[in-house]
């Protein structure tokens, strides 16, 4: 018998008539202040006991009005701005906001610029895809370690990024028809030393974690996502391959200079976060192999359309939707440029995050609560790009 | 496979080799202990904007801002609060007077670098800018964003000795296109100085009276200036007396060789630039109305936004930023005047 605090009626458990304790459900809201969200997220649990019977994902802690800002502003104006949607890939969140706006625009891209943003693009999967393990490990109980040699790395791309853009996180860089800045010698070797010493750290982190007996135990068969489901719920990037989605926008719309280059699309077949881990890893390798021909094969000429003006840029009217294979999935951008054409009358972001992360129920139910921290990192979400 | 805790075995391994690397491996020796040490920023590392100044002696009057305020149209957080410069008669300066960036707004974006036609705001790269207050603190005035070229060049050399090579060669080319000018100029302000016995020398190279430095002509101006002021008082005429009728001596436009535009010169007045373009056609006219920096804010120099009006090209009758809304009405009320609208 349970001694209640107050000095009401004693409280019993009576086993019904089934011979069963009968219990309640107990609804528990993780975050929005937690730390194992990635930031302002909210889950609504049901709980039995410790396995979760319902999850209502709540967002919008993190609203900040990006699309109807971008449709009071000048075309320029909003690149700035899609730095601040995925914090973390500034570089592919500008990529795609301009070939959005090539395409709508009809702007031809030089040879030079589309190497550029490939080896942008695949620097910024090697340092999102490192950070999301070491995150992910860290929800797990790893504490720092996995994740500050993922930021150790990281370290190294983002000062090529400051040397580059000038900032090391909101870079900023690309602009309609190209990029703001050359490349140099100086940094495409930098870009060079970063492609051969990654194996390494790659390797280092393989030992690490691959087959480490408490991440196989706390990741196998946890958060299965079906094939189908995945692909009925419109779910990308590294989570869908993890499902054995065969959908890698690299390979299907073969967008900037990707049809040259030679690179394989891992699958996964289980679709647990296991695979998804394992997904990335294989993926880093295979950037480290983009890369690597990109820099070999890098022409020299201009970095930027020299027919592009910065200031009075005017899109007839018309729409389009510009996309690519972000770290996280398809980041596209819907645009539509009405009379005048001086800013989008309709400004739409595609982002993989927030549709990714409607399906985290699905995966959840069924676990113990402990898992479903684990399951969210393996998404890999970030909440600017979310909440938008 | 092993026995069962190798993989967790193999990443002790690797934890140890880090552990103790990070002890005299460079490699895995990372951490810089800020603030004692510091890590040299890459040079084109940004943080803030600042604006150059070229003479150490006047930053203000050496500042290549003009106050065009394209930065503040397009700066997308619209941190920048700009007001233009003017003197008790309100003619305009051609500078800001005020020039406020709030750097807790401002993101560092560059935007306003890019989009400034006369290379006057560049990007600091001073990462510590920490303030006790949060409101007044955080707004960067005139003072403290002024800074010299020579720090500029201190801060990032290569695209700093771009920038002045650019600038060097651009006011090269403009002396050499204003040197040609000149001698137009010169006849066309024959006319002007009928209480001038000898016009002769109106032109002449050694003039007596030097027009200061710092005073508002173009060349071709000043050299006209400075030859009809050294005539005049030769002549004995009180300049005073003789400056209104220096005001209507513009050859008709029809016959004035292109790009000689007495009225094309920033430090002249409205009504005064006006006067200039009395007798000239509307897109003459309209010229005169613009704020003549040439500063592209309208997407055209000052002669293609007129023309383009004139023409019926270009509707939009408020896109000189520096004119401000002076320019607006009159662009509007010329364009009434002469029945286009
Ligand atoms: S854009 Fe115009 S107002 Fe802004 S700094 Fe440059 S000159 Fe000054
Ligand atoms: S850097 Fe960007 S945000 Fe800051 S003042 Fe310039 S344009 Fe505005």
């Amino acid at each position: 018998m349970i001694q209640p605090l107050t000095d009401a009626k004693p409280y019993t458990l009576t086993p019904g008539s089934n011979g069963v304790i009968e219990t309640q459900t107990l609804e528990v809201s993780i975050g929005p202040q937690h730390p194992s969200t990635h930031g302002v997220f909210r889950m609504d649990c049901v709980l039995d006991g410790e396995s979760v019977v319902a999850l209502k994902p709540v967002m919008g802690y993190l609203h900040r009005n990006h699309e109807q800002l971008a449709e009071r502003m000048a075309w320029l104006g909003s690149m700035p701005y899609t730095d601040r949607l995925d914090y973390f890939n500034s570089m592919t969140n500008n990529w795609a906001y301009a070939l959005a706006v090539e395409k709508l625009a009809g702007i031809k891209v030089p040879d030079r610029a589309e190497y550029i943003r490939v080896i942008m693009a695949e620097l910024t999967r090697l340092l999102n895809h490192s950070c999301v393990i070491g995150f992910m490990l860290q929800d797990l109980g790893a504490w720092g370690t996995p994740l500050l040699y993922a930021f150790r790395e990281r370290e190294r791309i983002l000062d090529l990024y400051e040397a580059v853009s000038g900032s090391r996180m909101m870079c900023n860089y690309m602009r309609f028809g190209g990029v703001r800045v050359n490349l140099t010698d100086e940094n495409l070797a930098t870009a060079k030393d970063i492609a051969t010493r990654f194996p390494r750290f790659l390797d280092e982190f393989e030992k690490l974690l691959t087959n480490n007996e408490v991440l196989l135990a706390r990741t196998q068969r946890v958060g299965v996502l079906p094939k189908e489901l995945a692909i009925n719920a419109g779910i990308s990037g590294p989570m869908a391959r993890a499902s054995g989605v065969d959908y890698d926008l690299r390979k299907v719309d073969k967008y900037g200079v990707y049809g040259r280059l030679e690179f394989r699309v891992p699958l996964g077949d289980i679709g647990d976060v296991y695979d998804r881990y394992y997904i990335r890893v294989l993926e880093m390798r295979e950037s480290i192999k983009i890369l690597q021909q990109a820099l070999r094969d890098i022409p020299q000429g201009p970095h930027i359309a020299p027919e592009v003006k910065l200031r009075n840029f005017k899109i007839p009217p018309g729409d389009g939707y510009g996309r690519i294979e972000g770290p996280k999935g398809e980041l596209g951008f819907y645009l539509v440029s009405d009379e005048g054409g001086k800013q989008p009358y309709r400004y739409h972001v595609r982002p993989p995050s927030f549709i990714n992360l409607t399906i985290l129920e699905d995966m959840c139910v069924g676990h113990k609560v402990a898992d479903v921290v684990v399951i969210l990192g393996s998404v890999d979400i970030v909440l600017g790009e979310v909440d938008r | 496979m092993g026995f069962i805790g190798k993989g967790l075995f193999e990443g002790m391994v690797v934890t140890a080799r880090n552990f103790v690397g990070s002890y005299f491996d460079k490699e895995r020796l990372v951490t810089v202990q800020y603030p004692e040490e510091r890590v040299q920023v890459p040079e084109n590392s940004r943080t803030f904007p600042f604006l150059v100044f070229d003479k150490d002696s006047d930053p203000v009057a050496s500042m290549r801002c003009v106050a065009c305020k394209i930065c503040e149209v397009e700066c997308p957080p619209q941190c920048i609060y700009i007001v233009m410069d003017r003197d008790e008669k309100g003619k305009p300066q051609q500078r800001p007077k005020v020039f406020d960036i709030d750097i807790s707004v401002c993101m560092q974006c560059q935007i306003c670098v890019e989009v400034c036609p006369f290379d006057a705001i560049k990007m600091d790269n001073n990462y510590e800018k920490s303030q006790y207050g949060r409101f007044d603190e955080l707004v960067e005035h005139l003072p403290e964003l002024l800074k010299s070229n020579e720090f500029y060049n201190k801060i990032k050399p290569t695209e700093a000795t771009a920038v002045d090579a650019k600038l060097k060669a651009d006011a090269e080319k403009k002396a050499k296109k204003a040197a040609p000018a000149a001698k137009p100029a010169a006849t066309a302000a024959k006319p002007a100085a009928p209480a001038a016995p000898k016009p002769a020398p109106v032109a002449a190279p050694t003039a007596k009276i030097a027009i200061p430095d710092d005073a508002p002509f173009t060349p071709e101006q000043r050299q006209w200036l400075s030859g009809y002021l050294s005539t005049v008082a030769a002549s004995g005429v009180a300049p005073a007396a003789a400056a209104p009728v220096a005001g209507t001596p513009a050859a008709p436009a029809t016959e004035a060789p292109a790009g000689n535009w007495p009225w094309h010169d920033p430090g002249l007045g409205m009504q005064r630039r006006l006067d200039l373009a009395k007798e000239t056609p509307i897109a003459d006219k309209l010229m005169a109305a613009m704020a003549q920096t040439d500063c592209h804010a309208c997407g055209y120099d000052c002669r293609g936004y007129a023309d383009a009006i004139a023409t019926g090209a270009e509707t939009d009758l408020s896109l000189c930023l520096p004119g401000e809304a002076e320019t607006a009405n009159m662009l509007k009320k010329l364009m009434q005047e002469a029945g286009k609208l």
